[in-house]
């Protein structure tokens, strides 16, 4: 059926009127009949219906009677037409829907007892509903369970031939992981082609399934759904910010489930294109991490060599004494601190506050220095504003999308279901530039392999292909002529033919993309880990900016340059001021106006502008041994940079290295005192998402152990310094961000802002751009053969999600550097083999796995497993404008051994 | 005061009436047969349909007939109860309970949790008797369900009759649930009375 008209932002759709139950409705022409009534209040039962896909009319409950036809029709699949007269209620149509149960039921196993959907069945409920007690022939299938797949269990005898699970993966995630099968005499639901079900496993099957056909292997048999506790909340694992709701039982968490079910079923295309309230992997089965048993729930101290468990009064006492002492004797400059953007804004906000006014430092940071921080900066220096101007509705109604050094499907899974949408249901062009053969390249309209590394060059080819082509917009040129010229001038020398070379492009493939992109009313760019995590990361986000400006996509609706966050609150972490330059609300550090503001509502004087120091800065002083005390929340430089950056010799320098951690963690195993922190599911707190979306994150079960919200160890820290934090809650934090920053919870709702670079473009642009499309020299000139590239996987979120046991078991740590099948023929490689991998900075020993995703002439390795240390094999380089290191890709040799 | 009620007074307390008219009922009771029975050596006959303490059932072949369904934790009134399920790996595709608890004291022994089993492992028994000085000892855990019931079978047997929950050995196999196998295990046999 497609897109339905009514929610075509393109189409006008006909109004009709129809008459169900005597009263007149007025619908939109094209939608089914079960939309229309179910937007009048009316709630007709039917089991294979869900809105997100196309109806499908197998279950045979959502029968209606219209007038002039003798049998009941099935509302889902039939059209609304002019002048239709249906009847919705009834006992003739009461007994043709209790027959439909009956004939379920006749085949169904009736072993409600185990079932894991007890109590939360669709068929139940019917069976309830429609007075079903006898079944005059009952048999049952005896269909063995299919439980080859690590993640989800088949009982095909509780199926009831649906297809939603069918549908949602084909139409609404477009894997199209399972299809009906005839075995055995009955219609069974199997992964394709009959084999072990090997999917991405993000479970939305699971969750539409109205009975208990699939279920989760993680909790199975574990619970019945009356004994838990259901919170909802914000997941953690990336900056997508999916609501979840976590099932506990006491303290342990049993399950996590979606919004997305067959519960709510009844909704509109419209709804979607912000969330199908689905879930990817993570979410759904990351979750044993959280009342997982490598927990901290003790403090533990340093003591001749050793962690040994203290009371939190000792902990704190010793603490205070030892910061107290370091400020004392070698003045506030000696303590710095980073904290992770896995925590919520309330804690992050006060982390600098607790870093700047009891501190009294400026040497703070968090992991959205990482690569966030290069898209911030840019887009603040351009048009103003620090976050992505699009949400997820301007991603899926674009008519053009770029993505650009994205592996979307794998680091942001439901933003790529966004844009699986945008294909899908708004048929829009899809460009895909990529180093890897992404998944969402296979799906796109025009995929591009590009070789690694040579992302910015990419984006001048499309800068002077617009311009050569004349696709600017006048308007947006005209007003800054000036700007113009020297953008010109500046890519005058950029030869499409020797980028062509470069890229991997041809010329062609430059014109044709700036076409697109210039053509369509509503573009977006969406840039990710391929230029945010790489050198030149803050000019390529520019350049971006420059393409989107001459082409008039600059502040108009739907249209912008984006990126994905890795982390669930790296915006947050921005905003909230947790950045050397910025306070809270991104103001800037060194603005008088700001600081004059912030010192008279903290009530503490700030410290120097001069002495501010991002994560590098750090790290280098750390080593040098200027910092003598570093306060890690979170965080863990020691397992994410490279040994090049020698953050091991830094740390072991220091006189004081707290690690506050839920886990122990590589940096905490050296620290001189770890705090056990407590995880997001036992505090209460806001998380803000990569569209700028404020979203709650509730506490679902008490702290573990002595294990404490990272808010409380701050407030108690700072009042045993001396302050008098009077913070009871974090609602008490948010009284006071509130004050400081209005309007930043704005109901969750991030406020729309067009964004305007009129004053970037009117000063100081031309002077800035000239260096922009310098033909630069590659970084790290191919000296080797082979691209080695980290990154993240699918099942993967930093270094979090390894402690969580079920995506272990679906994605353990190979151990293995994954390579393009035609280069491991080539090299006369196979599976396991060993090789030797060579970089400029060393060497080591690791077998080879091939991986279709993987180019030819590059190879890859997950960055959230050291086992080995392929990281220690990275250089790093460190952005001159923003600082972010970048040490995601280099040139290696391989060799067999 | 008439003449006539003086001497009758004066009658009565010189013949003690009030104590002959007390000690009637005494003497009438000597002759009849006692109404109590002396507790702990004389035992009274208890009805099959008393409900006693709760306890748990095995089939003939020593299966355990709980499936961890939980429904008997949700229909009881005064949450005594507290099951926690899991994968039985032992056998293909069985839950079973691996923890029960019910809090005796808190139980107002109504026979909703015996009514809401599908597989009839609950069953009241006639034994009352477990007063102790130790309080912690009347949560009884799963060992002790199956221990009461197991000593108490007959009498679990005869609640269940009693109260048209389960016919007999025979019926009561019909009671029992019969799993789909595991694609690596060989295949089970269909139960008799479902073929």
């Amino acid at each position: 059926m497609g897109l339905k008209p009514a929610t075509n932002p393109d189409v006008e759709a006909v109004r009709i009127e129809l008459s169900i139950d005597g009263k007149s409705v007025t619908a939109q022409d094209g939608v089914s009949l079960y939309d229309v009534i179910s937007m009048t209040g009316k709630i007709i039962p039917a089991m294979c219906y869900h809105y997100t896909f196309d109806p499908f009319g197998s279950c045979g409950m959502c029968l209606v009677m219209q007038e002039g036809k003798k049998a009941p029709v099935r509302s889902c699949t039939a059209k609304a037409a002019a002048g239709m007269v249906i009847r919705t209620e009834g006992e003739d149509l009461f007994l043709a829907r209790k027959k439909a149960v009956e004939k379920h039921l006749s085949v169904h196993p009736l072993d409600c007892p185990v079932c894991d959907a007890d109590g939360h069945c669709e068929l139940q409920d019917m069976a309830f509903q429609h007075g079903v007690t006898n079944l005059a022939s009952a048999k049952q299938k005896f269909i063995p369970e299919d439980t080859r797949s690590p993640v989800l269990d088949f009982n095909m005898n509780r199926c009831i031939a649906c297809a939603e699970c069918i549908n949602v993966c084909k139409d609404v995630l477009m894997i199209d992981a399972l299809q009906f099968m005839k075995k055995g005499g009955f219609n069974q639901v199997v992964a394709k082609g009959d084999l072990a079900l090997d999917c991405e496993f993000c479970g939305d099957c699971l969750a539409v399934c109205p009975v208990g056909a699939i279920t989760n292997k993680f909790s199975k048999y574990l619970y019945k759904p009356w004994q838990m506790k259901t919170t909802t909340t914000t997941c953690n694992y990336c900056g997508d910010g999916c609501q979840l709701h976590l099932e506990t039982k006491d303290e342990e968490v049993v399950r996590v489930t979606s919004p997305l079910s067959w519960k709510n079923k009844w909704g509109d295309r419209s709804e979607t294109a912000k969330g199908h309230g689905g879930l990817c992997v993570r979410g759904r089965f990351g979750f044993e991490n959280l009342d997982s048993k490598s927990r901290l729930t003790q403090p533990l101290v340093r003591e001749g060599g050793q962690l040994v468990q203290k009371p939190w009064l000792d902990t704190m006492d010793l603490l205070v004494g030892r910061f107290t002492e370091i400020k004392r004797q070698y003045g506030a400059d000696a303590i710095a601190g980073l904290v992770t953007a896995r925590c919520t804004n309330e804690e992050l906000y006060l982390f600098q506050k607790l870093m700047r006014t009891v501190f009294g430092t400026n040497q703070l940071d968090s992991s959205a220095r990482y690569g966030h921080m290069n898209f911030v900066l840019a887009s603040k220096h351009a048009v103003g504003l620090g976050r992505t101007p699009n949400d997820w509705e301007d991603l899926t109604k674009a008519k053009a999308i770029i993505l650009i050094g994205s592996n979307i499907t794998e680091t942001n899974p439901l933003t790529a279901v966004r844009i699986k949408e945008a294909m899908r249901v708004y048929k829009a062009q899809v460009v895909t530039l990529d180093s890897a053969i992404t998944n969402i390249a296979k799906l796109a309209s025009h995929p591009f392999l590009i070789k690694p590394g040579t992302e910015g060059a990419v984006i001048d080819g499309l800068v002077r292909a617009t311009i050569d082509q004349d696709l600017v917009d006048e308007e947006a040129v005209g007003k800054h002529p000036h700007a113009f010229e020297a953008l010109k001038n500046a890519v005058a020398d950029v030869s499409l033919e020797r980028l062509a070379a470069q890229t991997g492009l041809s010329v062609e493939a430059f014109r044709e993309i700036a076409a697109i992109f210039a053509e369509s009313t509503r573009s977006i760019i969406l840039c990710a880990e391929g230029i945010v995590r790489r050198t030149n990361g803050y000019q390529n986000v520019l350049k971006l900016m420059d393409l989107a400006w001459i082409t008039g996509k600059l502040g108009r609706t739907g249209c912008g340059v984006n990126t994905v966050t890795e982390e669930p609150n790296e915006q947050g972490a921005v905003d909230m001021g947790v950045a050397p330059e910025f306070f809270p609300g991104q103001a800037r550090f060194d603005d008088p106006a700001a600081r004059d503001r912030f010192a008279r509502a903290w009530e503490a004087p700030l410290p120097p502008t001069g002495s501010s120091a991002h994560l590098v800065e750090i790290l280098k002083r750390c080593k040098s041994g200027q910092i003598k005390a570093l306060y890690v929340l979170g965080e863990n430089p020691l397992a994410t940079l490279p040994a090049s950056m020698e953050v091991r010799a830094g740390l072991e320098r220091l006189e004081l290295l707290v690690v506050q951690d839920p886990f122990l963690t590589d940096t905490a195993k050296m620290a001189h005192c770890v705090l056990p922190a407590c995880t997001y599911a036992e505090k209460d707190g806001t998380f803000t998402n990569l569209e700028g979306r404020v979203l709650r994150v509730r506490q679902a079960m008490d702290p573990l152990g002595e294990s404490l919200p990272d808010w409380h160890i701050m407030t108690a820290l700072a009042n045993a310094m001396g302050c008098r934090w009077e913070y009871q809650s974090p609602n008490d934090i948010q009284a006071e961000i509130m004050k400081l920053l209005p309007g930043y919870y704005n109901l969750g709702q991030p406020r729309k802002v067009l964004p305007v670079p009129d004053q970037y473009l009117s000063a100081g642009y031309e002077a800035e751009v000239k260096a922009r499309y310098r033909p630069t020299p590659l970084s790290g000139e191919r000296t080797r053969p082979f691209a080695l590239l980290m990154g993240q996987v699918l099942m993967h979120s930093g270094k979090l999600s390894t402690q969580a046991s079920g995506l272990i078991t679906i994605a353990p740590n190979t151990g293995k550097l994954r390579m393009n099948i035609q280069d491991m023929e080539r090299l006369g490689l196979h599976d396991g083999v060993k090789v030797r991998l060579i970089s400029d900075r060393g060497s080591l020993q690791l077998g080879v796995q091939p991986d279709q995703s993987i180019a030819p002439g590059t190879c890859f390795f997950p960055e959230h497993f050291n086992e080995p240390p392929v990281k220690d094999l990275m250089t790093v380089s460190v952005d001159a404008t923003t600082g972010v290191p970048s040490f995601k890709q280099i040139w290696v040799s391989i060799e067999q051994v | 005061m008439s003449v006539v009620a003086l001497t009758k007074k004066i009658l009565q307390a010189a013949l003690f009436y009030e104590i002959w008219d007390a000690m009637k009922v005494t003497f009438r009771h000597m002759l009849h047969r006692p109404m109590t029975f002396q507790y702990p050596r004389e035992q009274r006959t208890i009805p099959d349909a008393h409900r006693g303490a709760l306890g748990l059932l095995r089939y003939d072949d020593g299966h355990e007939r709980c499936v961890g369904c939980d429904l008997c934790e949700a229909a009881c009134p005064s949450h005594c109860i507290k099951v926690i399920s899991a994968e039985d790996t032992t056998r293909p595709l069985q839950r079973y309970a691996s923890e029960f608890y019910i809090d005796i004291t808190k139980c107002v022994f109504c026979g909703y949790c015996v009514e809401a089993c599908p597989v009839n492992a609950l069953a009241m028994t006639k034994m009352y008797e477990y007063s102790t000085h130790d309080k912690r000892s009347l949560l009884f855990d799963k060992k002790r369900l199956y221990d009461i019931g197991e000593r108490h079978l007959d009498d679990g047997k005869k609640y269940l009759y009693a109260h048209n929950q389960e016919k007999n050995v025979e019926q009561s196999r019909e009671y029992r649930y019969y799993f789909p196998q595991s694609v690596q295990k060989s295949t089970q046999p269909p139960p008799k009375h479902l073929s």
